[in-house]
C-alpha cells in the first residue's frame, strides 16, 4: 500500500486543525480550507497511484549472469540493468532480488544504471531470480513493490561431493570451493521451496526461513545427485525426421556439456539397437565428449534384439499372469514357468557388454536419452535392467508423449 | 517540502480562513495550494472537486454535514485506491 510521507502527515494535521477551528467557530471558510486540503491529499494519492502503475508497467530488465550451470557454493557474477519510464517528480530505486537459496544481496540502483553484484548459490537444484523490488516516492507518498518477473535466467546448481566417487583428481574447480564428502550419510539438500500445509516440521529450514521472513522447507536430493552415465540411443533411419534428430543431438550435447561443467566428468555410451557404437569412460574433456557424439546419424537396424531378448525380457514375460481360466490360462502359466527356467540361463552379448561398461564407469545414475520412435525397444530394456542390477538410478529422457514404457525406469523427463 | 514552505502553507490557510467569503476563500485556496506545488501536472482535477465542496457548504448552510459527507466520500476513494493497489500487487506477484 502507498505510504504517506512527513509532508502528507503535516498537511493532514493542518486539515484536522482547520476542521476543529471550523466546528468551534462555525466558519465555512475554515471548513472549505480543511476539506480542500483533504481533497488535495486524495488527489495527490490518486496521481501517485496512477504514476506508480505506469512506472511498474514500463519495467524492463536486462539481467546477465556469467554462467547458468554452476556448482553449489561457487560465485555467480550478475549484471542487471533496469529500464523504467519515470514520471516527473518521482524518485525511483530498484533492487534486483537474487534466488531464494543465494547468499548475497544486490545493491539498490537507479533506473537505467547497470549494477554488478556477486552471489553464491548454496543449494543444488533448479532456481531462478526473485524479480525486482521497486521503490518509488514523491513529496507526499512512497510505495514499495516486489515484481516477481522476469525471473530469467534460470540457474541450475549441481551438488558438491561427487568428485571423490570417481576416485580421480578434481578438475575445473574454481573460486576456492570446497568439495568434500559429508560425514553423515543420507540425502542432501537439493533445494528449497515455500512451506505448504502438510509438510513435516522437520523439513523446515529455520535459518533460511528466518532470513526470508517466511517458512521454507528443504527438498532432499533424489535423482539429482551422483555422477551420470549418459547413454544415447541412436534411432533407426526408417521414419526418422532430420529436424527431430538434429534437435535430439543438440539436447544430448547440451546435457553432456552441462554434466561435465557442473560435475567432475561423465561417461558416454552410444547405442543403436543391439550394438554399442561408442563408449567413452570418465572424461572431463568437453571437446573429447563432443567429438564422441559428433557425426552421429540415424542408422539401419543391423542387430535387432527382439529375437534375443535376454534375461530381463524373459523374466518380465515369465511374470505375465494368466488372464483366463481354462486352456489358455494354463498355457500362459506353463510358458511362464519355462521362460523363468530359461531366464537365468539366457545370455545376451549386448547385455553383457553393457554390463561391463557400467561396471567400468561406476556411475550412480544412468541418463538414457532416446527418441523412442522405433518398434523394438528391447535394447533399452536391457540397458535399464543392467543399470538396475547395479543399483543405479535410471532416468529416461524422451520426447513428450512417448508411448513405450521401459520397466525399471525411476524417472522420465521430457526433452 | 521544507519546514519553511510548510509554514508558508499554514500562513496561507490562515489567510483563507480570514477572508470570510466562501468564493474568495476558494480562489485563494486554489492559488495557495498551486503555489505550494512544484509539479502541477493534473492540478485541474483538484479544482472542480474543491469547487464542488464549496458549493455543497454554501448550499447546505452548515459545515458539519458537508464535512461528514466529504469524509465518507474520501473513505470510499481510499477503498478504491486500496483495491487498485491490491490488483497491482497481484499483477506484480504474477497472479493476475
Amino acid at each position: 500500500m502507498i505510504r504517506p510521507t512527513r509532508t502528507t502527515g503535516g498537511v493532514a494535521a493542518l486539515a484536522l486543525a482547520l476542521t476543529a477551528v471550523a466546528i468551534l467557530i462555525d466558519n465555512p471558510a475554515a471548513a472549505l480550507a480543511a476539506g480542500s486540503l483533504a481533497i488535495f491529499l486524495f488527489w495527490r494519492a490518486w496521481r501517485f497511484s496512477r504514476d506508480f502503475q505506469t512506472l511498474a508497467a514500463s519495467l524492463a530488465i536486462e539481467r546477465e549472469v556469467d554462467r547458468t550451470i554452476i556448482r553449489q557454493g561457487t560465485e555467480v557474477h550478475v549484471r542487471v540493468k533496469v529500464d523504467l519510464a519515470v514520471p516527473p517528480g518521482m524518485e525511483v530505486r530498484v533492487r534486483d532480488i537474487p534466488p531464494a537459496v543465494a547468499v548475497g544481496d544486490a545493491p539498490p540502483s537507479l533506473p537505467r544504471k547497470t549494477v554488478a553484484y556477486t552471489i553464491r548459490l548454496m543449494a543444488p537444484g533448479k532456481t531462478a531470480f526473485g524479480g525486482v523490488a521497486l521503490e518509488a516516492s514523491d513529496a507526499y507518498f512512497s510505495h514499495n513493490l516486489v515484481i516477481r518477473r522476469p525471473t530469467t535466467p534460470s540457474l541450475r546448481v549441481f551438488p558438491v561431493g561427487t568428485a571423490e566417487t570417481s576416485g580421480k583428481k578434481e578438475a575445473g574447480v574454481r573460486d576456492g570451493e570446497v568439495d568434500r564428502r559429508s560425514t553423515l550419510e543420507g540425502p542432501s539438500v537439493r533445494g528449497f521451496r515455500l512451506y505448504q500445509v502438510g509438510d513435516g516440521p522437520g523439513r523446515i529450514d529455520w535459518k533460511l526461513s528466518a532470513r526470508r521472513g517466511t517458512l521454507y522447507v528443504r527438498e532432499l536430493t533424489g535423482l539429482e545427485a551422483g555422477a551420470p552415465l549418459v547413454a544415447v540411443d541412436i534411432p533407426t533411419r526408417e521414419g526418422s525426421d532430420p529436424e527431430v534428430f538434429a534437435r535430439y543431438s543438440m539436447v544430448v550435447c547440451d546435457a553432456v556439456e552441462g554434466a561435465i561443467e557442473s560435475r567432475v566428468g561423465c561417461s558416454l555410451l552410444v547405442i543403436a539397437g543391439g550394438e554399442i557404437l561408442r563408449f567413452l569412460p570418465w572424461t572431463h574433456d568437453v571437446r573429447k565428449a563432443l567429438s564422441t557424439l559428433g557425426g552421429l546419424a540415424p542408422v539401419e537396424p543391423r542387430a535387432p534384439l527382439y529375437r534375443a531378448p535376454g534375461p530381463a525380457i524373459l523374466a518380465a514375460r515369465a511374470r505375465l499372469p494368466g488372464r483366463e481360466e481354462g486352456g489358455e490360462g494354463t498355457y500362459i502359466a506353463r510358458l511362464g514357468g519355462v521362460l523363468a527356467a530359461f531366464a537365468a540361463e539366457s545370455t545376451s552379448p549386448f547385455a553383457v557388454t553393457v554390463g561391463k561398461a557400467l561396471d567400468r564407469v561406476e556411475a550412480s545414475e544412468l541418463h538414457l536419452y532416446t527418441l523412442l520412435n522405433q518398434g523394438d525397444t528391447s535394447h533399452l530394456l536391457q540397458v535399464a535392467h543392467q543399470a538396475k542390477i547395479r543399483g543405479m538410478q535410471v532416468v529416461l529422457l524422451a520426447p513428450p508423449g512417448s508411448p513405450v514404457a521401459i520397466p525399471g525406469v525411476d524417472a522420465v523427463e521430457v526433452i | 517540502m521544507t519546514d519553511r514552505r510548510f509554514l508558508l502553507l499554514c500562513a496561507g490557510e490562515v489567510l483563507v480562513v480570514a477572508v470570510g467569503n466562501l468564493a474568495a476563500a476558494l480562489i485563494l485556496q486554489v492559488i495557495v495550494l498551486g503555489a505550494f506545488l512544484d509539479d502541477r501536472r493534473g492540478y485541474w482535477a483538484f479544482i472542480p472537486a474543491a469547487a464542488l465542496f464549496a458549493a455543497v457548504i454554501a448550499a447546505s448552510g452548515t459545515i458539519l454535514l458537508p464535512l461528514l459527507a466529504l469524509a465518507a466520500a474520501l473513505g470510499c476513494g481510499y477503498l478504491a485506491l486500496t483495491l487498485q493497489d491490491y490488483r497491482l500487487t497481484l499483477w506484480a506477484g504474477g497472479e493476475a
